[in-house]
């Protein structure tokens, strides 16, 4: 399942409102096959719509190409954590081990000189090993904690989850999902494109 | 899945280089045959002292071998894992290792100065008279390993080597063209049976064959993790080389659409992976045991590696091999990118000679042992020089690089540089990374 890593911006468009009609998440168009799906993504992208994905069993390659999806900013600020990781494991043993520093932090704090095996008090090969542990673990969180917010998960209920249709998403169909919100989802000229991508079905999805 | 939007070429103009390249293989043998006869001149004419130039005979050659032994690690990898995207990139890393065939040609002059005795200055444990002459007390700690460290055991060791690269090496190729010529699932399946099995020889090969011709040059020290060490200079100098190839070959207009950025951002993670993070994890993992220890029989071989410019060299080294191209590389970009990923590679096989340099150039002084302290030791010693600059270096490493560059151009000719019938082609062209 591929999703937006890097949102569009939100536009409001104003919409006639109707309280007699449900409020729509948008409408769905299923596909058989991995070439179908992406040809599809393909037009929906150069018809301009900007909310909208696709869903598929299994990663297809190619796909976020022809989503035209943006690399994610994440490995960039995985780098930069994964260092202050080591720059952190650095200060804190020098610190500790070190210096004989007091420093306020929420108590005081105070540096023990340690002299081990005759080692000079600042020997950085001993330190090494934690600065490699603690990039790795800035590094990991990073990316976990990072990959959860970019998504939006946990999210534990989806509007899709209404379309019985949609569960063969897990299985063995293809989804290209226009969302309501997008300025260029009207109901009648959203479904004759989508009609015009020659799906084996479309369904339009409530909120 | 392939999304092979051009189709697949694999007509002759695409994948056999033919008669090109013929200018390209003469001049290298001519560049290698005149700088090696210079270099043996330098020593003959009593410019370079024999035990200098043996030395550096040594170290250029475990560079080169070092190449064809990466590439042939890489083959069977492949095989061992089933891996499907290098099947386009394979045919050059197997012509690569094939000249393990050929490499222990380099070993002959060091074995024939053995038996003359003459290596005393190089391998000290053949010499004993004269190591107990100069340091008795660590002819007295070498005295115990000369059941493995003796001259009959020392080559039919070697001679084991020769033949399992030499077999392995060849095999590869062999099955592979077969495969070329007669299409079929059996080759590959025969070649996954047997990549298990090169593995755990060319894992004993390399490790035994590194204590034998580096470690030993220092009879007294031992570093479990030596054979690991080696390892990863071989994964350097093999990835390096294997990326120059076949970026050589694209542009000069052959594999196109064959080879793309998906594979060089493959062979990239390679380099990346075992050629820098492994080799600087694994040269670490070492230098802090025996760091920590300090025991004077462990240290003294860092140490040797610290006084005088070689401080400035093992410095350099860490920064070279491992600091600079790590934050180059790292990213996807620029494995992407040909010219990127060319500066990396040549850089890397820089590197990657710089180490084997590293390994086998500095002697441990005799007397290190009798110092008070590391001061005293380093103030004594302030004046070593490591020799980097010296003529016979760069002579024989153009020498040998150029013979191997020229037989190895030899060989792409003889060979489809992609292996035809593979029945994974189609699925290697169509690779793509996430």
């Amino acid at each position: 399942m591929s999703t937006l890593t890097t949102k569009p911006k939100k536009t409001k468009v104003a919409k006639p409102a109707d309280p007699n009609r449900p409020h729509m998440y948008g409408m769905i168009a299923e596909f058989e096959t991995p070439a179908q799906i992406l040809k599809a993504a393909e037009k929906v992208r150069a018809e301009g719509y900007k909310w909208w994905d696709c869903c598929t069993p299994f990663p297809v390659h190619g796909l976020d190409k022809a989503m035209g999806i943006r690399q994610t900013i994440l490995p960039i600020i995985v780098f930069f954590m994964g260092m202050s990781g080591t720059l952190t494991a650095f200060v804190l043993q020098a610190f500790t081990n070190a210096t004989d520093w007091s420093v306020w932090a929420m108590v005081w704090v105070t540096g023990y000189p340690y002299l081990i095996s005759g080692k000079p008090l600042l020997s950085t090969p001993a330190f090494i090993p934690v600065m490699f542990e603690l990039t790795i673990l800035f590094s990991a969180l990073t990316t976990v904690g990072l990959m959860f917010a970019f998504n939006g998960l946990p999210q534990l209920y989806h509007p899709l989850f209404r379309s019985k249709r949609f569960r063969r998403a897990s299985d063995d169909r293809f989804f290209v999902v226009i969302e309501a919100r997008d300025p260029r989802y009207f109901k009648a000229r959203t479904s004759e494109f989508l009609k015009s991508l020659d799906p084996v079905a479309i369904e339009e999805v409530e909120d | 899945m392939s999304h092979a939007h051009v189709p697949i070429d694999l007509s002759d103009r695409n994948i056999e280089l033919g008669s090109t390249g013929s200018v390209a293989r003469l001049a290298c043998f001519a560049l290698g045959i005149l700088a090696l006869i210079a270099a043996i001149l330098l020593a003959v004419t009593g410019n370079v002292e024999w035990p200098v130039f043996w030395r550096s005979w040594l170290q250029n050659w475990i560079f080169v071998l070092e190449i064809s032994l990466g590439t042939l690690f890489f083959v069977f990898i492949q095989h061992l894992t089933k891996a499907g995207w290098s099947t386009v990139v394979r045919r050059p890393a197997e012509v690569l290792a094939s000249n393990l065939n050929w490499l222990w040609l380099g070993f002959v002059p060091i074995a024939v100065l053995i038996f003359m005795g003459d290596a005393g200055k190089l391998f000290p444990w053949t010499d004993m008279a004269m190591l107990a002459e100069e340091a008795p007390e660590e002819a007295h700690l070498v005295e115990g390993k000369l059941a493995f460290l003796n001259v009959p055991f020392f080559m039919i060791r070697a001679a084991i080597y020769f033949i399992i690269w030499a077999f392995l090496g060849t095999w590869f190729l062999r099955m592979s063209i077969r495969q070329g010529r007669d299409g079929g699932l059996a080759a590959t399946r025969t070649m996954q049976k047997m990549a298990p099995v090169a593995a755990i020889l060319f894992g004993l090969s390399v490790t035994f064959a590194a204590f034998d011709w580096m470690m030993s040059l220092s009879p007294a020290w031992f570093s479990t993790m030596f054979g690991v060490y080696a390892f990863c200079g071989t994964a350097t100098c093999g990835f390096s080389v294997m990326i120059i190839v076949c970026l050589l070959l694209q542009r000069n207009g052959y594999m196109v659409n064959l080879i793309t950025r998906e594979h060089y951002q493959d062979m990239g993670k390679f380099l990346f992976a075992f050629g820098m993070v492994f080799w600087a994890y694994i040269g670490f993992s070492q230098y802090m045991l025996i760091w920590y220890a300090n025991i004077p029989e462990e240290t003294g071989w860092f140490l040797a590696r610290q006084l005088g410019e070689w401080g400035w060299f093992s410095a350099w080294l860490l920064f070279g091999h491992f600091c600079i191209p790590f934050v180059f590389l790292i990213s996807r970009h620029p494995k992407r990118d040909w010219k990127t990923l060319m500066i990396a590679a040549v850089w890397m096989l820089f590197f990657g000679w710089f180490d084997v340099y590293w390994l086998v150039m500095p002697m441990i002084p005799h007397d290190l042992a009798s110092f008070a302290t590391y001061d005293a030791a380093a103030e004594a010693y302030a004046s070593e020089r490591t020799g980097i600059f010296r003529p016979v270096n760069w002579l024989l490493l153009v020498g040998m690089l150029s013979i191997f560059a020229g037989v190895t151009i030899g060989r792409l000719r003889s060979h489809p540089l992609v292996c035809r019938k593979d029945p994974w082609l189609d699925k290697s062209v169509g690779f793509e990374n996430f």
